[in-house]
């Protein structure tokens, strides 16, 4: 059976990657920032995984008001970097692991969830800046993708409390996917900012730290939150954390921190990371 | 949830009423993410407009690029940033004008940053 090799949780803030399309790594503005990845960086080469599974919200790219998934989920053998308004970025297409999704889908839909199950769909910043942070600019990516859509956008979004379960359903569908793969499951978006409003700009520095912290193994209190609480504490945007909940949800009930990383404001956001290794 | 927006405060959730109001604004900043729709915009920008049968203070809003009117009527930040890689524009500028702060004021302030 396919086997769970560790948990991220990491932004994806849109600027990262212009930073590194750029090559603006090793300003001063930016260095501090991508420094603290390297770790995380290392120890997914080592981590070795065939496949990641990527958690994130489209940002008014793929999907338009016109149809708004509350989850989505990516069953396409090949998925394009879709053209933000600034054309779409030279990077290489990512290779879907089909197979393993299309048992997700079955899972969830056998668990009372009810995807939108997308065949055809290119990805934006929330899942190529992620895998361009553990992964670097490689000519082709190390492993194959599931891509998860959560609507972070249009209210009602879906409650942290629902993104948790579906973060088992997860794990059961990949400790019963038949084969060897290694998966490691990326909960992206984040951390504290507020893109609109009159509060435009806020950053909640010691939310971010504690919600680092604690992702490991204090976690409850977040289980626990509300929408609003997430949008009070992190902003209207960083709410997104609710989507490292899924990633959470599917590492045993204590983990080990192996790594965390956090840096503010990387453009308008607090931003970093942490990795999760299920305690042996 | 659908009134949220009127319980935190200084933060416009984007919820059903705004969803309804911004459909067209966002319509239209949305299509800008194709490369035609772009270089109609570039060439004549009431033209490309007047296909999204937007209201006059629509129009005006986005033609004087005033993010904080566009977001008042409904546009979300997410597509009319799109505006922005058109007639560029840094984002915290965008925020700036969000928050109505000088932009110095508002990276000082609000991102801590040394300026
Ligand atoms: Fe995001």
């Amino acid at each position: 059976m396919a086997k769970i090799i560790g948990g991220i949780g990491t932004s994806h803030v849109p600027s990262i990657g212009v930073a590194l399309d750029k090559g603006l790594s090793e300003t001063p503005d930016w260095k501090p920032f991508f420094d603290g990845y390297v770790a995380g960086k290392k120890w997914m080469a080592e981590a070795k995984p065939d496949i990641a599974v990527v958690i994130f919200n489209d940002h008014g790219n793929t999907f338009f008001l016109d149809r708004v998934p509350t989850f989505a989920v990516g069953v396409a053998e090949n998925y394009n970097p879709v053209d933000e308004g600034w054309g779409a970025r030279a990077i290489p297409s990512f290779e879907g692991a089909a197979g393993l999704s299309w048992h997700f889908v079955d899972k969830l839909v056998e668990k009372h969830f009810d995807p939108l199950v997308c065949r055809e769909i290119e990805v934006d910043h929330g899942l190529q800046v992620p895998m361009e942070l553990f992964f670097g600019r490689p000519e082709k990516w190390p492993v194959k993708i599931v891509p998860i859509w959560v609507n972070t956008i249009q209210y009602p979004i879906p409650t942290p409390q629902r993104c948790w379960e579906m973060g088992k359903v997860l794990r059961e569908a990949i400790e019963s996917f038949p084969g060897d793969e290694r998966v490691v499951i990326m909960g992206t978006g984040g951390l504290s900012h507020q893109l609109q409003g009159s509060r435009a700009g806020f950053i909640n520095r010691e939310a971010d730290q504690a919600w680092l912290d604690g992702i490991a193994n204090d976690y409850e209190r977040y289980r626990q939150m509300s929408r609003e609480d997430y949008v009070e504490q992190f902003g209207s945007e960083g709410a997104e954390l609710i989507m490292w909940l899924v990633m959470r949800a599917a590492m045993d009930s204590r983990v080990e921190l192996k790594h965390k990383h956090y840096h503010a404001p990387a453009s308008l956001t607090g931003a970093g990371m942490v990795v999760l290794e299920n305690a042996a | 949830m659908a009134d949220a927006a009127t319980q935190i405060p200084e933060t416009p959730l984007f919820d059903r009423a705004r969803s309804i109001q911004g459909y067209k604004l966002n319509k239209m900043a949305m299509d800008l993410g194709k490369p035609e729709n772009r270089e109609a915009f570039k060439t004549d920008e009431d033209a490309y407009l007047a296909r999204y049968s937007l209201t006059d203070e629509e129009v005006a809003a986005v033609k004087a690029r005033d993010w904080h009117e566009m977001v008042r009527l409904g546009g979300n930040l997410f597509f009319i940033l799109k505006i922005s890689a058109i007639d560029p524009t840094p984002m915290t500028r965008i925020g700036a004008a969000q928050a109505g702060m000088e932009h110095d004021d508002f990276l000082r302030q609000r991102l801590g940053k040394a300026v």
